[in-house]
């Protein structure tokens, strides 16, 4: 997205490094922390929130509901919701009613079990025992301010039993606007266009408020209304997200994830309060592990309409490689496995070729977005095989080949290429007409942040204590799910530690 | 007056609204970012610029910075434009920009509207819906 700047003099917009140096312009603080004794407050609240994604909306409602009088949620962005209002609204839980009425085994263990697998050994599996354990009343929370789940559950990549559900607009603002709304309702204040400077704290190190820029746009970079300072007498929760959308700060994480990969990620997703949280302390954990989305399309921006479609398709399709002909992976191996597997693919000069993505049109069409991603151009319908195979130019007989011998793995139920779970494959040949979408990973999620504990309290370094007054919870926080985060792992997550937050907030002494 | 006479002049007036809502649409349709005085601005508030009001958005005659969200609904009604734009299926119905499924009727006008500068939509970021009929 290009972000343009306003030249007052000429009264012109300008793009990029020729505005700098325009009196106004949003910057980082140069300073860390100031002092709450130098600081004259402008506002002043009982619980500040950073941030309206799930876990700041959560975190409004629950503190409400904990007695807690007066809460803010304050969000840089024009629109509320964040990153979670563009998501694609998947959320696992072990226990629920879905996996009752469908006869799925599972148990707080078990999801554990899957997402340590995932974590590469480095996750924090007692909080994602945590998170886990808490799931099902998060679920609960969503569905009792309105939220509307499909009537099945999904099995997504990396988890041993279906446990997912999803909204029924396919997307995460089906939770956000409900909660959104809940927190209206509640008292809870909303204020968008107001960006984060720094935190004030105590002469003993307390967080106890904060300094905002208001009025801030976000696409010219600049804040055309006064700088306050919020005072937050019971504490502030950041839940401001990840950095995906921050090039240089991810580049230097992870050099390989330069301008050119794209994100899935809504513009703001920039950790600036991340960032601050470092100058007072926090320990930074496992920033370099930057997840891209396998499911995700070149033929669109974002998360865009091919995500959830591919999301729900994985099972029974087969990934195909466009110069082989022949499937290259698991299709429901966890994220990090496909979207290298899926960076592997390139023809003979090194450049990307996007490995296709081939359905029975028949299954395909079932998925509630199918029809979209036709009309919408980033996906494609065949009556046979060889008008497939040159669209994209893929080796007919390879190609045929290959969905020959997968359909016999379909029959038998056992994957000899690449071991995929054949559970949702049961009776679902490829067969024509096929439909087809192109995949190419994009970053999407960040597994690095700051060091939360169990109270969604944020860890100091040397002493390894909480930081008094301060709270994190959502993707800003790292470590919990160590190298790869498994898919609709994030929704629970966040929603659970931003109520966490509250309830630590609503019973610690003021 | 005759009850006929009353229809009539009903049906003369409904066909004046009609031809003038077309000749406003028109407009619409052909607006672009033109120079008035030095400044861009759309040609739909073609009056405004020429006059210099300044005024009738940013509340000031030299303005400093942008109008507050919510000044362009001073004039237009809010709740008309959403109805103007209720896609036609049922289908669709997320798709309304005045009324989205990510954030409702909450994105404030110049997120997608631009009166010194064109400005794409915020859809666009995602998604590659026809745009054709999209005021700057």
């Amino acid at each position: 997205m290009a972000r343009e700047q306003y030249d007052r003099d000429r009264r012109r917009f300008v793009k990029g490094a020729a505005a700098a140096g325009i009196a106004g312009l949003a910057g980082p603080s140069l300073v860390g922390a100031a002092r709450a004794s130098d600081t004259d407050w402008h506002e002043s609240y009982d619980l500040v929130v950073l941030g309206s994604g799930f876990a700041g909306l959560a975190a409004g409602i629950e503190a409400r509901q904990k007695g807690i009088e007066r809460v803010v949620i304050f969000e840089k962005m024009p629109y509320f919701g964040g990153n979670s209002a563009i998501n694609g609204g998947l959320f696992a839980a072990p226990g629920t009613p879905l996996q009752k009425k469908e006869g799925v085994e599972d148990s707080v263990d078990r999801m554990v079990a899957d997402q340590v697998l995932s974590g590469r050994g480095v996750a924090y599996e007692g909080l994602l025992r945590h998170i886990a354990g808490n799931a099902a009343d998060a679920l609960k929370m969503c569905e009792d301010a309105g939220a509307e789940f499909h009537p099945y559950l999904q099995q997504l990549g990396g988890h041993s039993v279906p446990r997912t559900y999803q909204t029924t607009v396919n997307c995460g603002a089906g939770i956000t606007q409900p909660l959104f709304r809940k927190c209206q309702e509640l008292g809870v204040l909303t204020r968008n266009r107001c960006r984060f400077e720094k935190f004030v704290q105590d002469d003993a190190g307390r967080v106890v408020g904060v300094t905002l820029a208001t009025r801030y746009y976000y696409d010219r970079d600049v804040s055309e209304g006064e700088t306050i300072n919020v005072k937050a007498e019971r504490g502030v929760l950041v839940a401001t997200g990840g950095f995906s959308q921050n090039i240089a700060l991810r580049s230097a994480q992870d050099p390989t994830l330069t301008a050119e990969v794209t994100s899935t990620n809504a513009p703001g997703a920039t950790g600036e309060a991340m960032l601050e949280m470092f100058r007072l302390g926090a320990v930074p954990v496992h920033l370099a592990y930057i997840q891209s989305g396998p499911w995700a399309s070149p033929d669109e921006g974002g998360f865009g309409y091919v995500s959830n479609y591919s999301i729900y398709n994985f099972p029974h399709s087969v990934a195909i490689n466009r110069a082989t002909g022949r499937r290259f992976m698991n299709e429901i191996a966890d994220r990090k496995t496909r979207a290298d597997a899926e960076l592997a693919n390139r023809d003979e000069q090194g450049k990307p070729l996007p490995p296709i993505l081939v359905t029975s049109y028949s299954e395909a069409i079932k998925h509630p977005s199918a029809k979209k991603v036709l009309r919408y151009g980033v996906g494609w319908k065949f009556d046979d095989l060889a008008s497939l195979a040159n669209k994209f130019e893929v080796p007919i007989g390879p190609l045929d080949d290959q969905i020959t011998e997968y359909n016999g793995y379909v029959r038998d139920g056992q994957d000899k290429q690449f071991g995929k779970s054949m559970e949702l494959a049961k009776g679902k040949l490829i067969e024509p007409p096929y439909m087809v979408v192109r995949l190419w990973p994009k970053v999407h999620y960040c597994q690095g942040g700051v060091e939360i504990n169990a109270n969604a309290e944020v860890v100091e370094s040397s002493t390894r204590r909480a930081i008094p007054g301060l709270y994190a919870a959502g993707e800003v926080t790292g470590g919990i799910h160590g190298v790869s985060r498994l898919g609709s792992c994030s929704i629970p997550e966040c929603l659970v530690m931003g109520i966490t937050a509250a309830k630590t907030v609503a019973g610690g002494a003021v | 007056m005759s009850l006929n006479t009353r229809s009539r002049k009903r049906y003369v007036l409904s066909s004046v609204a009609i031809v003038l809502s077309l000749l406003l649409l028109g407009a619409y349709a052909y607006g672009e970012l033109k120079e008035y005085a030095g400044i861009d601005g759309q040609s739909y508030h073609a009056e405004m610029h020429e006059k210099g009001r300044c005024r009738a958005c940013h509340g000031v005659n030299e303005p400093e910075s942008y109008p507050e969200d919510g000044s362009c609904l001073r004039c237009h009604e809010f709740e008309e434009i959403v109805a103007a734009t209720i896609p036609e299926t049922e289908e669709d119905r997320w798709q309304n920009p005045h009324d989205n499924l990510h954030y409702g009727k909450d994105v404030p006008c110049v997120e997608c509207h631009g009166e010194h500068t064109n400005k794409a939509p915020l859809c666009a970021n995602c998604h590659n819906f026809d745009f054709s009929d999209h005021e700057y």
